[in-house]
């Protein structure tokens, strides 16, 4: 039986942010991206027109600040800002004026910190009704990205909010750099799933549809957001990750992932958010989780960066047995345990008084 | 390739989408104009046939088996006697459906309705003829036939004679409990239309004069006791028909003018009580903009108060590809098997505009969450496409209609 009302998800144009520091392969992934046969209805947001260099004979049509490649790829540069790029972009494409893009990618500069772009798609009004952040792709380079890693904070933001990375330059990076790479990635940020690219060769499936697209659905798919592996998210990165020795800048990047087996009051669940966003925000990267709300007849999503969270979206049933809230943190000098005790304290004073 | 040049016009020879995907389109074989009559049968044999009213001659109706909504088949396809009628409008309840007939000039028959007997969709079998013919009548625009028993429609008759020829079409009431002798129950008809009446005749809208006549009449089994007409320039219209003898107006909402006129259907959503209150554009080229789909509260049914609009996209983009641009038909919740109903969701088409859906959960504020607009069909006399009707199933599958050559659309909404 088909609902009878909207899923407020559905409805909504998924985007993915590229970030990547200088040199990471962006514009070489980007290439690659649209002439993919799969990106016929893709618009891509990049920083110059001129700069991926796109091949004459690929291009439909052209004017200053958009392409239309013959593949159906709606490429444009950004023009005064982001945020006034997309509202174009939406408003010309239901006018009939630009292709009905199904999806948005949108790559980043590479000293970019992805973090305020995040907050711009939470806080515009109308960015939040029309699109929906769909994953952050964060490119690392074999050759440079653990020295990057270690000396620009930028570098370490990028790589601590990702949903998806992509190590590039491998074919040419010296022996043991990736296991090296990859061992820092994956205590730095566990909850993003990884794949080697090179020469921007990576399967267009890996880089869409990450993020949570229907309000129905199965838990399964949503774990999959958490955690790369498709199982529910481990509880805190490698334990390898400890005894590597830390960069300069983010050894004070954690990410771990918190597990409430009783159900949250909205108000306690909201009123430990908000503590921890007016104290903390500007050390939230990204916050992301499934949390069980007692009357809800489905997992709450919820996800933030820094001070903003999306309005919650209540999915429509749970799929799974496991009905524990599961709230992944990517924190900044914020430590799993001051965190695992405000939600306690707030549960502790939120819960009926004998 | 659609372009993407800033100043450009657009390409209504490419489709729109929004979280509608096209699964299928079928083009009548050839007599792709359809009107505003659709209706599902759920047969005994397990198929689902839909049965649509050509909008003009030579055909009368079409039905396709849409059990595979990617492959939808052709069951039947029938001829009217001439081409002075149009069937228009349909409904079906079970193995029975009824079919409008309106002619071009009064005084000409066929016009009034048949009753088919569909237990065989290839091959509809003639049960009754309900004749609506005179004078001054051009028979039956509309049928609303939802519960087996009684048909609503917008009709003239032989003894109505209106002070105003377009005001013929007024809101009849008849019994089909027997099927082979259907016969009028009741009627109403707005105060002044008719000769003899006691009250002068209704002021007429100054530029765009419709008439003062029945367009959608809907009853629901919510609401037996009421009846949610639009009456065309008379605005919405609601009737207590609990004596169906002598229906009774409760309220009316009256808005053009200023407005430009054509009340086209009033579908009440029983839950949140609100009236959903559609216009028909029946100008090309945006002359009549703004022709809109009405968000109303009748929280006090005595005292309907609009509170918003659906939102369209801009007019000066539309309206320039040819043809008409504006508000037409609703999926209007059709209390039978089959149908998709939803309190939140409104689903119209909108000619040019392509098929829009609406989520009017916070009334104040609509939003659109879906379209598709088809390509200008090829044979298209229009300059773009020109969605007349649309049948949304409770598969959630949207069965949608072009007015002149393309035929029907089957799209499936993701939202």
């Amino acid at each position: 039986m088909p609902a009878r009302s909207r899923d407020v998800l559905a409805g909504k144009l998924p985007i993915s942010l590229i970030t990547g520091f200088l040199g990471s392969g962006k514009t070489t992934l980007l290439k690659r991206l649209l002439r993919d046969p799969g990106m016929n209805r893709a618009a891509v947001i990049i920083n110059e027109l001129g700069e991926v260099g796109i091949d004459h004979e690929l291009v439909a049509n052209s004017s200053e600040s958009m392409t239309l490649l013959s593949n159906g790829c709606l490429c444009c540069s950004v023009r005064t800002d982001l945020q006034e790029t997309l509202r174009e972009l939406f408003i010309k494409r239901r006018a009939g004026e630009v292709i009905d893009f199904d999806r948005v990618f949108i790559e980043t500069t590479g000293l970019a910190d992805p973090v305020p772009v995040l907050h711009t798609l939470q806080t515009d009004g109308m960015l939040g009704a029309q699109y929906r952040l769909d994953c952050v792709i964060t490119l690392v380079d074999a050759v440079n990205g653990l020295r990057n890693l270690d000396d620009t904070p930028e570098a370490a933001k990028q790589a601590a909010v990702a949903d998806r990375i992509v190590i590039t330059k491998s074919d040419i990076a010296p022996p043991g750099a990736v296991a090296a790479l990859e061992a820092r990635l994956e205590r730095m940020n566990p909850y993003a799933a990884r794949r080697l690219a090179v020469n921007g060769e990576v399967d267009v499936a890996f880089l869409r549809d990450v993020g949570p697209r229907s309000t129905r659905a199965a838990t399964a798919d949503l774990d999959r957001w958490l955690s790369p592996s498709g199982e529910p998210p481990p509880a805190e990165g490698a334990y390898l990750g400890e005894r590597v020795r830390a960069g300069v800048h983010d050894a004070s990047i954690r990410s771990f992932c918190l597990w409430f087996d009783k159900p949250f009051t909205w108000d306690s669940f909201s009123a430990a958010v908000q503590v921890l966003t007016s104290l903390r925000g500007s050390d939230l990267l990204r916050v992301k989780g499934l949390v069980n709300v007692a009357g809800e007849p489905g997992p709450v999503l919820v996800q933030g960066a820094q001070h903003v969270f999306h309005p919650p979206v209540t999915l429509e049933a749970w799929g799974s047995e496991d009905r524990r809230s599961r709230i992944v943190f990517i924190t900044r000098n914020l430590s799993r345990e001051s965190i695992e005790s405000l939600f306690a304290a707030v549960g502790t004073l939120s819960a009926p008084q004998g | 390739m659609a372009q993407s040049l800033p100043g450009m016009k657009p390409r209504p020879d490419k489709a729109l989408s929004l979280n509608m995907k096209l699964l299928s389109h079928h083009e009548l074989a050839g007599f792709g104009g359809i009107g505003e009559g659709m209706g599902m049968q759920l047969a005994k044999d397990g198929r689902r046939i839909l049965w649509m009213a050509h909008e003009s001659a030579p055909k009368n109706f079409t039905a396709v088996d849409v059990t595979d909504p990617k492959n939808p088949k052709l069951v039947v396809q029938t001829e009217l006697p001439h081409a002075k009628v149009r069937s228009n409008s349909l409904d079906v309840v079970g193995d029975v459906m009824a079919v409008a007939y309106q002619t071009s000039a009064v005084d000409t028959k066929p016009a009034g309705f048949d009753m088919f007997d569909i237990s065989t969709p290839e091959s509809p079998k003639l049960i009754s003829h309900f004749d609506a013919s005179g004078k001054h009548s051009r028979g039956v625009h509309a049928v609303w036939f939802v519960d087996g028993e009684y048909i609503h429609m917008a009709s003239g008759a032989a003894d109505f004679q209106p002070t105003h020829p377009s005001d013929d079409q007024f809101y009849r009431i008849i019994d089909v409990r027997k099927p082979s002798k259907p016969v009028e129950v009741g009627r109403w008809w707005m105060p002044g239309t008719r000769v003899g009446d006691s009250v002068p005749p209704p002021a007429r809208h100054p530029k765009f004069d419709s008439g003062f006549r029945a367009h959608n009449t809907n009853v629901f089994p919510q609401r037996p006791d009421r009846a949610y007409i639009g009456y065309i320039s008379g605005g919405a219209v609601v009737l207590d028909i609990a004596d169906k003898s002598r229906p009774k107006l409760v309220s009316r909402w009256h808005y053009s003018p200023p407005y430009t006129g054509f009340t086209h259907t009033v579908l009440p959503l029983f839950g949140p009580e609100l009236l959903i209150v559609s216009d028909e554009c029946t100008y090309t080229d945006g002359k009549d903009w703004p022709k809109l789909v009405w968000v109303v509260d009748a929280r006090m049914e005595t005292n309907l108060v609009p509170i918003s609009t659906c939102p369209l996209p801009p007019v000066q983009t539309f309206a320039s590809n040819g043809g008409r641009f504006g508000a037409h038909n609703l999926h209007e919740n059709l209390p039978v098997p089959g149908s998709w109903r939803s309190e939140s969701i409104i689903v119209g088409t909108f000619f040019g505009g392509g098929v829009r859906a609406f989520d009017v959960s916070n009334p104040y504020r609509p939003e659109e969450i879906a379209y598709y607009v088809p390509p200008t069909p090829k044979l298209s006399k229009a300059g773009s496409i020109q969605l007349n009707d649309v049948y949304v199933d409770d598969r959630g599958l949207v069965f949608t209609v072009d007015r002149f050559a393309g035929g029907l659309y089957v799209l499936e909404m993701t939202v």
